[in-house]
C-alpha cells in the first residue's frame, strides 16, 4: 500500500482533510484537489496509481469530468468515484466509462482500504508480468537470431550436397572431374 | 485447484491429441491442473476423468476444453520483423508480379491466410500493413483470413474488441487511435479494417476444406505445439494451399528444417520467409 499514489478530489475540506489523513497513514503518497478543475490540472501535470473523485461537485468539472481527463491522459489510473446513494445510477455509468469502482458516502474507510489494497495487488501482478514479458521478448529475439542463422545455413549446405550429388552422377563427366568439382564445392563450404 | 492424477493425465492428453493435435505429456500437470481445473469446478465435476468422459458425449463440453486448452498467447505486431517484412519484400514483390500478370480490369487478387489467429491481433496487424501500403484499396480485391480452433478466440476476434492489455501489446498510440474506437473500457478495431477479414473456426489436423490457393501464409507459433510428425504433416497441407510463388511466414523461433523440404528458407533484412522450391 505504501506505494500507491493518490489524488483526493471533493469540494468539501472535511471529507478531504479526512482522507487525506487516513490514507497519508497507511502509506500512500497523498494530493488534495478542491474542485474538478484543479485535479484536471493535476493529473495533466503527473501520474497518479489512484484518483478518488466526488461525483457531484459544482463548478465546470464534476466527477465525470475528473473521470474522462484521467483515462484520456494516463490508461493506468485507477479512478473511484465517490457518489451519494441517490445517484447509483450515474455511477454505474461511469463504470462503463472507465471508473474502477465508486463509494457511497459516507465512506467506510475499510472498504476504500481493502479497495486500494485490491488495486495494488493488481499493480504488482501487473509488474510481474510485464517482468516475465520483457524477458521473454529478449530471449526470443536471441534464439530467433541463431535459429534464422542456422536454417539459412542449414539451407546452403542442403543445396551444396544436392549439387554434389548431381555431379557425381553426371555421366558426360570423367570421374576424377566428377572428384575435382566435388571436392571444390566442398570446400566452399569451408568458407 | 483440484490436482490431476498421472492416469487422468494420461486420458486427458490422448484425447486433447484426437480433437487438437496439441501434444502434452506427463510433465504438463501444471498445464492440466491451471487450464481445466476451474473448468472442472464450474461443471461441479469430482475428477478430471469425469470432465473427460462427459465431453466424449457432449460437444459444447469438448468445445470448453478446446478453449481451455488452447494458448491464447497473442499479441499486435508480433516480434515486428514479419510485418516490415511485408511491407517492403512481399507485398510489393507479389503485387508488381500480379498486377504484371493482370489484364487490368479486374483488380488485382490478394489472398493471405492467418492460421491459428487466436483472437486476431496477427489478422488485424496484417490488415493494418496493407492499409498503411495502399492508399488505393479498390484497386485489389484482399481477402485476409483468420482461422483458429478455438471458438470463443474466433469470436472476439470477429468482435473486434480488446481490453486495456491486450490493446497495449505491440500498438504503438498513432496505430491505436487510426484503426480503433473506444469502446467502454475497451477497445473495437474500426469498421472498414474489421471488413477486410473473416474469421472462421478450423482445427488444423483435419483437412482444409473448401481453401482455394493463398498468396501470403501465416502460420507461426502453432507449429511448435505439435508432435514432429504431425507438424511434418501441417506443412505439407499448407504447401497444397500455396500458391506457386506464394510465401509462408511462421514463428521467429521456428525452423522447417528437417520437417519440409519443398520449402527453401529465404532472409531478408532480420526476417526469414519461405517459398516453394524451384
Amino acid at each position: 500500500m505504501n506505494s500507491l499514489s493518490i489524488l483526493v478530489v471533493d469540494d468539501d475540506p472535511v471529507t478531504r482533510l479526512l482522507l487525506e489523513k487516513r490514507l497519508a497513514k497507511s502509506g500512500c503518497r497523498v494530493e488534495t484537489a478542491s474542485s474538478g478543475d484543479e485535479a484536471v490540472n493535476f493529473v495533466r501535470e503527473g501520474f497518479f496509481d489512484v484518483v478518488l473523485t466526488d461525483l457531484m461537485m459544482p463548478g465546470g468539472v464534476d466527477g465525470i469530468g475528473v473521470l474522462e481527463a484521467t483515462k484520456n491522459r494516463w490508461n493506468q489510473t485507477e479512478v473511484i468515484l465517490i457518489t451519494a446513494y441517490a445517484s447509483v445510477d450515474s455511477a454505474v455509468d461511469a463504470m462503463k466509462k472507465g471508473a474502477s469502482d465508486y463509494l457511497t458516502k459516507p465512506i467506510n474507510f475499510e472498504e476504500l482500504m481493502l479497495r486500494l489494497q485490491k488495486i495494488n495487488t493488481l499493480k504488482s501482478l501487473t509488474k510481474d508480468a510485464e517482468g516475465l514479458r520483457e524477458a521473454m521478448d529478449v530471449t526470443e529475439k536471441k534464439a530467433a537470431q541463431t535459429i534464422q542463422d542456422l536454417e539459412i545455413m542449414v539451407s546452403d549446405l542442403q543445396h551444396t550436397c544436392s549439387a554434389i550429388k548431381k555431379i557425381l552422377a553426371d555421366e558426360n563427366l570423367e570421374t576424377t572431374e566428377r572428384l575435382a568439382l566435388s571436392l571444390k564445392l566442398l570446400s566452399s563450404l569451408a568458407g | 485447484m483440484i490436482r490431476i492424477t498421472p492416469e487422468e493425465i494420461a486420458l486427458l492428453s490422448k484425447y486433447i491429441y484426437g480433437t487438437t493435435g496439441i501434444d502434452l505429456d506427463q510433465k504438463k500437470a501444471y498445464l492440466f491442473e491451471s487450464r481445466l481445473g476451474p473448468l472442472v469446478e464450474e461443471q461441479g465435476f469430482s475428477s478430471y476423468s469425469e470432465l473427460y468422459y462427459k465431453a466424449k458425449v457432449d460437444p459444447a463440453l469438448e468445445r470448453k476444453i478446446i478453449d481451455a486448452i488452447t494458448t491464447k498467447e497473442t499479441l499486435f505486431f508480433r516480434d515486428n520483423g514479419p510485418f516490415e517484412l511485408l511491407q517492403h519484400k512481399i507485398l510489393p514483390e507479389l503485387i508488381d508480379r500480379r498486377t504484371a500478370k493482370s489484364s487490368g480490369l479486374l483488380p488485382v487478387p490478394i489472398r493471405i491466410w492467418s492460421a491459428a489467429c487466436s483472437t486476431g491481433q496477427e489478422v488485424f496487424s496484417i490488415a493494418m500493413v496493407l492499409k498503411e501500403l495502399l492508399p488505393d484499396m479498390t484497386k485489389y480485391n484482399i481477402k485476409l483470413l483468420g482461422t483458429d480452433i478455438s471458438d470463443t478466440a474466433i469470436a472476439q476476434a470477429s468482435y473486434g474488441r480488446y481490453n486495456q492489455f491486450e490493446i497495449e501489446r505491440g500498438l504503438s498510440r498513432d496505430k491505436l487511435l487510426k484503426y480503433f474506437n473506444p469502446n467502454g473500457g475497451s477497445w473495437k478495431i474500426k469498421d472498414e479494417i474489421r471488413a477486410m477479414a473473416s474469421f472462421r473456426r478450423l482445427n488444423l489436423m483435419l483437412p482444409f476444406a473448401g481453401f482455394g490457393k493463398f498468396d501470403i501464409v501465416f502460420c507461426r507459433n502453432v507449429g511448435i505445439y505439435f508432435s514432429p510428425e504431425d507438424r511434418k504433416k501441417l506443412f505439407h497441407k499448407i504447401l497444397d494451399v500455396l500458391e506457386r510463388d506464394g510465401y509462408l511466414i511462421v514463428g521467429s523461433t521456428e525452423s522447417l528444417a528437417g520437417v519440409c523440404s519443398r520449402l527453401e528458407p529465404k532472409r531478408h533484412l532480420r526476417s526469414i520467409f519461405y517459398q516453394l522450391k524451384e
